[in-house]
Formats: C-alpha cells, structure tokens, sequence
C-alpha cells in the first residue's frame, strides 16, 4: 500500500465525514483497486448524496468496472448537482461515442469546450469523433443486438448551438412543452411548434390501438428521410419525443428513448 | 384503362404484403377521407375502422414532422401490446396500412410495404 | 346538446367527443327533431330538418328507380365545411343523421363513429309501444314544443 493510500485511509477513519474519500477513492481507482475503490466511493456518497464530485468519482469507477450504464447514471447525477462539471460531460460524450451516437457525443463535448476552452483533451476528442463519424467505435454487445446499456440522452434545458442537431422534448396532453428542445435541420427553434401538434397524439394512438385490437399502446415511430422520430408516453399525461438523425437505427432510438422516458417520469415525480 | 392498371397494382402490392408472416391485412387508404380504396383482410378485421384511425393518426404525425422542419412520414409504426399498425404513406393521398400481430416480422412487413408502396403511388 | 328523449344523449354524446362533428341533427324521415347539437338557432334546424329529410326521400327514390337497395350514405365534401346525411332504422321507426364536420376530422372517422352511435341508440331506445301518429293540426304544437325542448326555453 503506498504512502499517499496509507494517510488517506488513516484519515477517513479518524474523521468518517471527512472529504478524503475523494482522493481515496481516485488513488485506489488509479491503483487498480476497484473493488476497493467503490467501497469508499459508495461510503462518501451515502454521506454526501447531493455531491457532484462524488458522483463524478463513482462514474469513473464504474466506468472502469466495464459498467457504463452505472456509469452514465452517476455523471447525470453529476450534472444535475454541477451542470458545468466537464469530467461528467467528457463521461458522457465519450460513452455517447462508444454507443454510435455521434450527434449526442458531439452535443456534450461542444458544452465541455464552452465551458473550458483551453481543455486540450476536448478539442482532440471532437476532432477525432468527427474524423470518424461515418464509422462510430463499436458499442457493446453490437454481435448480439442492440447495446445491452442503451444510454439515454439528457433531457437538456438549453437547446444545442450546433446547426441540425436532434433533440428530445417533454410535451404535456394540452401541447406545451415541459422540458426539452427541438431543432429543425436549419437550426431553428420548432419545440413549441411541435409540441402543439403533437397534443392528442397520446390519445389518438390510445383510441387507435383500443379499437383495432391492440390494447395499450406502447410507442409510434416515425421514419422521415431527414430524421426519425420516436413517441412515448412516460405517463398518461405527457409524451416523449426523440428526434436523430436516421443513420441511427430505429431498434436503437427505441432504446435511447425509453430510457429517457424512465428519466423523465423520475422528474414528472420530482416536480409534479 | 389505366385505372384498371393501377387497382392491379394495388391488389398485388397488398397481397405481397399479406403474405409476410404475422401479418393479418393489409388495405390502401385514401389519407385526408379515411376511406379504404383496396383491402385484403382476415376475417373479423374491420377494414373501415383501420382506415379511418389510421389515416387520422398518419396526418396527425405528419403535421408534426413537417412541423419539425422534416420531410413527411415515409413510414410509421404504431405499437401495441397485441400488435402492431404500420402505415406507408405514399404519393396521391394513398398509404398502405397494414395490421399485424406481435409474431409479425416487422422488418421484412416494412421492406415489402415501402417497396409496394412505390409501385402504386 | 338537446335531446327530446334522454337515452339519446350519451350516445349522442361519445359521437360527438370521438368524431369532432361540428354539428349534428337527428330527425324522423318525415322530419320531426329529436336531438341537436351545435345548431343556436330554431329556424335553422327546422329548414335543416326540412331539407335533410327530403334530400334522404329524393336519394332512397333514386335508388329505387336505379333498381339498388338504398344508399348507405350521402356525403358532400366542402373546402371548409363538409356534410353526412345517413337513414338507419330504430326500434322507434327509421331516423336520420345530419352530420356537419370540418377538415380537424375526415369522412371515414365521422362515419365510423356514426356507425357505432347508431348500434347505441339502437341497444339504448326503450322497447315500448311508438307514440301515435302526428295528426296535422297537432303538428305545429308538436314542433314547436319541440323546439322549446331543444333549445331550452
């Protein structure tokens, strides 16, 4: 055991509250101990649960342990508790690549730059998913279908300053926006827009579906030659909207988007 | 004549279409009336209703997807616990819907319906 | 909505909130009222009644000169606005549709609906002994508390 490991155990057990879990946890993570690692991370989480440093600790142990669903989970919680984290929107870019969704990865790393400009990792990283956007790095599990941990996009409360990039949006029955944005391919703002056609739409697939024998309707998607669209409906009284660019599979929209959908009813539950 | 030509066409776009597995009809309806102009069912399926709720659904999306700034629906997938309706929309108003179970296979249905549903739009 | 008999409302009712009609009458073939909805003003569902009605008798006349059962239906398609008129039978004797709707809605749902609505009133009308012949001179007290009913005053 180094000496740095040695003082820090020492001191987290003189002083459990303490904040050296942080440097524990990374120094053990760097060691290769991660078992170990989660251990002290998951400790200091359960005292500091609203910590994004924590967090963004926790997700890069998981990261390491091959779980990168555990992994996006905890840099979201990051991002929800420090929005300008950039290790938290690195995570996500980088676990957005390993996915094949270039458009998402892009969309993270470009908010990372805004917020660190001289970061020179960031710049090398959209340098490089852009040279290889016709080709994505093969995400796990792509030889048996879909990625076993779809990862789900943000529902970002600030629209993308990139020309034509997709988008995700929480609509209420009554064709409001909730939550969320929609870009159109020229970059105008067409949420609200959008949001108001698509009011009834839960309830004409509902009505749809009863009549013609297929019981509870489940999910619409919608193929267009500039972009897919993918509905759900995270409660009765709202719908889910993921719209990307159609080189990306429908099977894998559907993923992306009950994900976001799950997402979305844990907010519905926070500020309903 | 050529109006003999076309629901020809139609009859065999629609019986391409039923004959992937799962599939329990497949019918050509006219979007904005909601009307059936070719059907090929299986008995106890309500070809009027499919039409009517199908082509309403249809034109709804499409008004949003335009509304998005893309370019109409060349395909939609309504799904269901019991199974599924997808809908092809064509051009002159025509789509091609059909009805399926959840032991459709969806994918070769939706390669025949956009395929068929070029050849008689 | 208004309705001279009370089990007509609810089906009525699911017609009108499942097929976005604007508007909607319901009348005998000899054109006596029995529900409305979406009309405001007498006079206009009187005429409504009046034409409807005779429009249906012309119709079934034709077809009976064309040597074919009688027709289902008649729609004419409006830019802005468009009509249904539809004759189907009832435990109360044979009833008419007017149906008025708009592009928010298309033929095929309106129809669908009405089809279903009629299967309501069908299974709904009570099944007892049909009122007694309209005499004439009973007739313009008939309507016109008729009117009053629907429009109610």
């Amino acid at each position: 055991m180094t000496e740095d490991i040695r003082s820090l155990t020492a001191r987290l057990a003189e002083e459990p509250s303490s904040l050296a879990f942080l440097e524990l946890g990374e120094a053990l993570r760097r060691r290769g101990q991660l078992d170990a690692a989660y251990k002290v991370a998951r400790g200091g989480l359960g005292r500091y649960p609203a910590l994004a440093d924590a967090h963004d600790l926790m997700a890069r142990i998981l990261g390491d342990q091959g779980d990168l669903a555990g992994a996006f989970d905890a840099w979201v919680e990051a991002l929800r508790f420090d929005p300008m984290r950039i290790g938290a929107l690195k995570g996500i870019g980088f676990l957005y690549f390993r996915a094949g969704d270039v458009g998402a990865a892009l969309d993270h790393l470009h908010r990372a730059a805004e917020i660190d400009p001289d970061d020179a990792s960031i710049a090398q990283a959209l340098a490089r998913i852009r040279a290889d956007a016709g080709a994505p790095a093969p995400a796990p599990g792509i030889n048996g279908g879909p990625a076993p941990h779809a990862l789900a996009p943000e529902l970002s409360e600030t629209p993308s300053t990139e020309k034509a990039e997709p988008g995700l949006m929480l609509v209420d029955s009554n064709g409001l926006r909730l939550k969320g944005s929609l870009r159109s391919p020229r970059n105008e703002e067409v949420g609200d827009r959008v949001a108001a056609e698509l009011a009834g739409v839960s309830k004409e697939a509902s009505r749809t579906s009863r009549l013609l024998g297929l019981g509870a309707w489940q999910s619409i998607a919608v193929e267009s030659a500039e972009g897919n669209l993918y509905l759900v409906a995270p409660t009765p009284e709202t719908l889910l909207l993921t719209v990307r660019d159609p080189a990306l599979p429908m099977a894998q929209l559907g993923l992306i988007a009950e994900r976001a959908a799950k997402e979305a009813r844990e907010w519905l539950e926070q500020h309903g | 004549m050529a109006g003999t030509a076309r629901m020809t066409a139609a009859d065999v776009a629609l019986e391409r279409v039923t004959q992937v597995p799962g599939v329990r009809g497949s019918l050509l309806i006219s979007a904005t009336d909601g009307l059936v102009v070719a059907e090929r069912l299986m008995d106890g399926i309500d070809g009027r209703a499919i039409a009517a709720l199908a082509a309403n659904l249809v034109l709804r999306l499409g008004r949003a997807t335009v509304g998005a700034g893309l370019q109409s629906p060349r395909f939609v997938h309504l799904r269901g616990n019991a199974g599924s309706v997808l809908a092809a929309p064509g051009t002159d108003d025509l789509v091609l819907v059909a009805l399926v179970g959840l032991d459709a296979n969806l994918g070769l249905a939706r390669l025949e319906m956009l395929d068929a549903v070029g050849r008689v739009s | 909505m208004r309705a001279l008999e009370p089990w007509v409302l609810q089906p009525l009712q699911t017609f009108l909130t499942e097929s976005s009609a604007r508007l909607i009458l319901l009348m005998t073939t000899s054109g006596q009222v029995i529900a409305q909805h979406g009309f405001s003003r007498s006079f206009e569902v009187m005429t409504a009644a009046a034409l409807g009605s005779a429009i249906v008798a012309s119709t079934e006349e034709l077809a009976r000169i064309m040597g074919s059962p009688r027709f289902g239906a008649l729609v004419h398609g409006g830019n802005r606005q468009s009509c249904m008129l539809s004759a189907f039978g009832t435990p109360r004797g044979r009833w008419i549709g007017l149906v008025v709707f708009g592009p928010e809605t298309s033929v095929g749902i309106v129809q669908l609906f009405f089809d279903q609505m009629v299967e309501a009133l069908v299974s709904a009308a009570p099944r007892e002994q049909p009122a007694p012949p309209v005499l004439a001179e009973n007739f313009e007290r008939e309507l016109d508390t008729s009117l009053k009913e629907l429009f109610g005053r």
